[in-house]
């Protein structure tokens, strides 16, 4: 039981940090960034590489594959929003346009890094276990779900109480007002987008070294699930993504224990669904619904 | 009216770019065309890329030995992507832009479900050469003939070998249920158990794009099992084994079919030690084709597996075949061909086929040791 | 390779080829019916596994004639599509998209834990009994249907309810009973290609049914361009037969075939949107306008 909860813990603190980046996007844009889950992918190869073939530790692999993402960010937005902008439909087409984006993303991946799966290698990360109770936790595992609090922690700080919060959180009230009071919407936009694949890149070479798994195709389930855990936490709130994203984990290591692993992605579609029909705002969105 | 113009215009355009593929060059003697079709892209990429090493090797020693006279197998490879549409399209184009007389693969038994039966209906033979699913492949019609055992021919006997050593009382389940192969394995490993009177304590699934498997492990692992029963795909096989013994099951974990590749150990690290796995192809076996294809292969820069061994294997059996035909290569030649192999010299053993067309020689257990598969004595 | 014989050999090859343009045609429409009122539903895949399994299922366990057959695995999804719909339609945009994304996944994850239907095994052996007379035989029905509702009152109601809902609603329009009726024509067509599928490709398993796919169907309405109601059968015979065209190119330039395929559709996909909104229907009269706009310059005094 004790080890269940860890496992959704962990579990948990993946969603939530991949899911903090793509609700900060749509809290600013009210756009959903589907080539999110190919930055999440790339950072992974990316910290792949650096320790493959730069032969440099950990730590500094993945400060590198996080800058790396948001400047991956930067391009995604560049590419597949900034010119959409005034468009009336820009939310439709934009979300096509991430798709299409990350389409793109994961066939070079293929392409460079063929379709097997890859590891990070033994021993980049120290394998030691720890016992709380009758759980065993890894260091690996306690050292992510610390840095996912930490970085959770981090942006809420940013968004609170910098002044690039002060202005991002101008821009997602109404980027009309907000230039008018003089904030440079471009740059807060470009800054979001930054900060959010920023969180995603981290979040996909942590998964990457959790699971031992990193392969093109990585981002898909993450992508599908981090969709139920934005709409629970409700879309735009950032407390709302880290619990959603906790309980997500939480609630599908014990769907798996009590009533098997069939379900397991059931559960996550069957909340989003009922969220959706329910209560779109989910548990801790403020923002009436805008209009497509 | 645009629409129909745009269509032709794309069906034209495609029509010239048929045509003009490049025909092979001339050759002095009469070849036979030996299709292909591996998973050389998607999840079954890893078998793939040993199946087709593995048949390159087998093609260039069967021609440069001239046991067939003046008739020279020419291979046309082909890449099914683990995706059944595309095999299928595979198929087709085999069998009528390069009019191969034979198909080896495809790698697994998901497509394979797909795309023989357009073999079957155009009268090609196909012989399957990783397909494990039992009772099933081979029923599709007589064209169809397997090399590879079933899962139904290798875990049980490798199950009571293993029991013979290690002698467990309870078991638990692990496999995957997206897949044909890795479904049937579980069947038989199922059934196997009941059969030798093994208490399963639990079973757990998962499906092929899962790469968390704490939640089952953990859900197993509290039951205390004797030995783990796992039937996955190599990609994951090597992440159950890692979080396996991470979350600090220590009891023997022994694996289907799938992991029966050098990936698995790649991927598992330390961690596939001791993992059991049984296997259709003796690697210690020192029959001397058996050593010279192991040689043969490093040469080439691969160490070989069972799928090597097998697509191997199913290239001798596709030049016996056309041997017994007296030297015929035409696809109804092939087929009958198939029906008089007997006790051919493969690096698999002695092989032969079953009256049902499937494959027919002796198996074995293997342990991981050192970072190698070694043959558990 | 000439005469007669080789196209002969080239029609075998490729028919599965001209058969999945087919069927991709059929499915880009019933994305398209949802768009065409401004919804972005992509619930498609789910409806799709829908028809699929309901035709196979009758198909392998009752002597249904073929036509019964068909007309079940249309039926079925409409009849889900209502109750769906109902609570789903209130929502807008990309809450819309997430919820029908949801639905579809939900279908996918049922049937693969049905035991009854062999779960993600699928069914197989199904006989052959759809060709390419049946295949565009319906693709051609769907385009009538969505030719005679395009010149009617219904046609000029949903564009007023694509352009702006709300004014639409102001003006008398029960845009709800509309986009209810898009959302289960749609699921129909999706239905329909999934019996038609299901029924040429020898097999049905869930993992064809997946998000994937309704992307895929997405593409081929908006590379072909939502405003003509032909489009997306022009974007899914596009980007069918391009790979196809692509293969030969790309096998010289030692590319894989799996990523070209895949890059190639995204990249299409992103060029249209970001250049060419209304996609590929729309390029004849953009060139028309380009080259009278460039006349009009040269005779400019």
């Amino acid at each position: 039981m004790g080890q269940q909860i860890v496992n959704g813990v962990f579990l948990g603190s993946i969603y939530a940090l991949f899911a903090l980046g793509y609700t900060l996007v749509f809290g600013v844009l009210d756009i959903l960034n589907l080539a999110h889950q190919a930055v999440f992918m790339l950072c992974a190869y990316f910290a792949l590489l650096i320790v493959l073939h730069l032969h440099l530790p950990m730590f500094f692999a993945f400060p590198a594959a996080v800058l790396a993402g948001g400047l991956l960010g930067l391009g995604v937005e560049r590419v597949a929003f900034r010119p959409l902008r005034g468009r009336a439909d820009s939310n439709v087409s934009g979300l096509i346009s991430s798709i299409a984006l990350a389409t793109v993303l994961e066939a070079l991946a293929l392409q460079i890094f063929g379709p097997d799966v890859e590891r990070f290698p033994f021993g980049i990360v120290p394998d030691r276990t720890l016992h709380l109770g009758d759980a065993v936790v890894s260091e690996l595992q306690v050292v992510i779900i610390a840095i996912a609090l930490a970085m959770l922690l981090a942006l809420t700080w940013v968004v609170r109480w910098t002044a690039l919060g002060r202005r991002i959180r101008a821009v997602a009230e109404s980027p009309a007002a907000a230039r008018v009071l003089g904030v440079d919407v471009d740059r807060v936009i470009a800054a979001s987008f930054f900060v959010s694949s920023a969180l995603g890149g981290a979040a996909g070479v942590l998964f990457g070294l959790a699971f031992n798994n990193v392969s093109p195709d990585m981002g898909r389930t993450v992508e599908l699930k981090g969709l139920a855990v934005i709409i629970l936490g409700g879309m735009g709130s950032m407390p709302g993504a880290a619990i959603a994203g906790f309980a997500l984990g939480l609630v599908e290591v014990f769907t798996v224990a009590k009533l098997g692993s069939s379900y397991r992605d059931a559960v996550a579609f069957g909340i989003l669904f009922l969220v959706l029909v329910l209560r779109p705002r989910g548990l801790l969105g403020s923002r009436a619904l805008r209009e497509a | 009216m645009r629409l129909s113009f745009r269509v032709a215009a794309a069906v034209a355009a495609t029509a010239l770019a048929g045509c003009t593929r490049s025909s092979p060059p001339p050759q002095a003697a009469a070849t036979v065309k030996v299709g292909a079709v591996f998973s050389l892209t998607g999840n079954a990429a890893a078998y793939g890329a040993q199946q087709k090493a593995a048949v390159q090797l087998a093609v260039d020693e069967v021609n440069k030995g001239g046991t067939l006279k003046n008739l020279a197998l020419e291979l046309v490879l082909e890449d099914d992507g683990t995706n059944p549409q595309q095999g299928i399209a595979v198929f087709d184009r085999l069998i009528n832009t390069n009019k191969v007389s034979v198909i080896l693969g495809p790698t697994l038994s998901t497509l394979a479900e797909a795309a023989d039966p357009r073999a079957q209906a155009q009268k090609t033979p196909v012989i399957a050469v990783s397909n494990t699913k039992p009772n099933a492949i081979t029923t599709i019609g007589d064209y169809i003939w397997r090399v590879s055992l079933t899962e139904a021919q290798v875990i049980p006997s490798a199950l009571s070998t293993a029991r013979e050593k290690l002698g467990f009382k309870t078991a638990a389940l692990l496999y995957g249920d997206d897949d044909a192969f890795t479904k049937a394995g579980f069947d038989v490993m199922k059934s196997a158990l009941e059969k030798a009177g093994v208490k399963i304590l639990g079973i757990q699934t998962f499906s092929t794009k899962d790469r968390d498997f704490d939640a089952q492990l953990t859900a197993l692992k509290g039951l205390k099992p004797d030995v783990l029963l796992v039937s996955a795909l190599v990609e994951q096989a090597g992440s159950i084994a890692v979080q396996a013994r991470q979350l600090g099951y220590a009891g023997p974990i022994m694996g289907g079919n799938g992991f029966n590749s050098t990936k698995f150990i790649q991927l598992a690290g330390p961690a596939a030690e001791g993992v059991l796995v049984g296997t259709a192809w003796n690697r210690a076996s020192n029959d001397p084709v058996n050593q010279s294809f192991i040689a043969a292969m490093k040469a080439r820069g691969t160490d070989p597996d069972q799928f090597a061994a097998q697509a191997y294997s199913g290239i001798l059996v596709v030049a016996e075949a056309i041997r017994q035909a007296g030297f015929k290569g035409g696809r109804d030649d092939i087929r009958d061909g198939f029906s008089k192999v007997k006790d051919l010299p493969t690096p698999l053993g002695r092989f032969s086929f079953l009256p049902n067309r499937d494959g027919d020689h002796p198996a074995a257990v293997q342990i991981v040791k050192g970072g190698r598969f070694e043959i558990l004595q | 390779m000439s005469g007669v014989g080789g196209l002969g050999d080239f029609w075998l090859t490729y028919q599965s080829t001209v058969a999945f343009v087919g069927l991709n045609g059929l499915l880009a429409l019933s994305v398209y019916t949802t768009l065409s009122c401004g919804q972005l539903s992509l619930a498609q895949a789910g409806f799709m596994a829908l028809g699929a399994y309901t035709s196979a299922l009758l198909t392998l366990h009752t002597s249904a004639p073929f036509p019964a057959v068909l007309l079940a695995g249309t039926l079925a999804p409409a009849l889900v599509a209502v109750p769906l719909g109902l609570p789903v339609l209130r929502l807008h945009g990309v809450f819309l998209a997430i919820a029908t994304i949801g639905f579809g996944e939900v279908v996918r994850i049922f049937f693969v834990n049905l035991e009854a239907t062999n779960g993600a095994l699928g069914l197989v052996a199904i006989p052959q009994r759809a060709g390419l007379a049946g295949i565009y035989g319906a693709l051609a029905a769907a385009l009538f249907v969505l030719w005679r509702i395009r010149g009617s009152r219904a046609g000029y109601a949903l564009e007023a309810i694509r352009e702006d809902e709300p004014a639409a609603r102001t003006m008398g329009i029960d845009a709800s009973a509309y986009k209810l009726s898009m959302l289960v024509l749609g699921a129909a067509f999706a239905g329909l290609a999934g019996a038609l599928d299901a029924h040429f490709s020898f097999m049905v398993a869930p993992a064809s049914y997946s998000f994937g796919r309704v992307v895929d169907m997405l593409v081929y309405a908006v590379v072909g361009g939502s405003a003509a109601f032909y489009g997306p059968v022009v974007g899914a015979a596009f980007l069918t037969l391009l790979p196809e065209v692509l293969r030969e190119i790309g096998g010289r330039l030692g590319l894989e075939p799996g990523p070209l395929r895949l890059f190639v559709n995204g990249l299409v996909l992103l060029l249209v949107v970001l250049f060419l909104p209304n996609g590929l229907v729309s390029l004849p009269r953009r060139v028309r306008r380009y080259v009278a706009g460039r006349r009009a310059e040269a005779h400019a005094p």
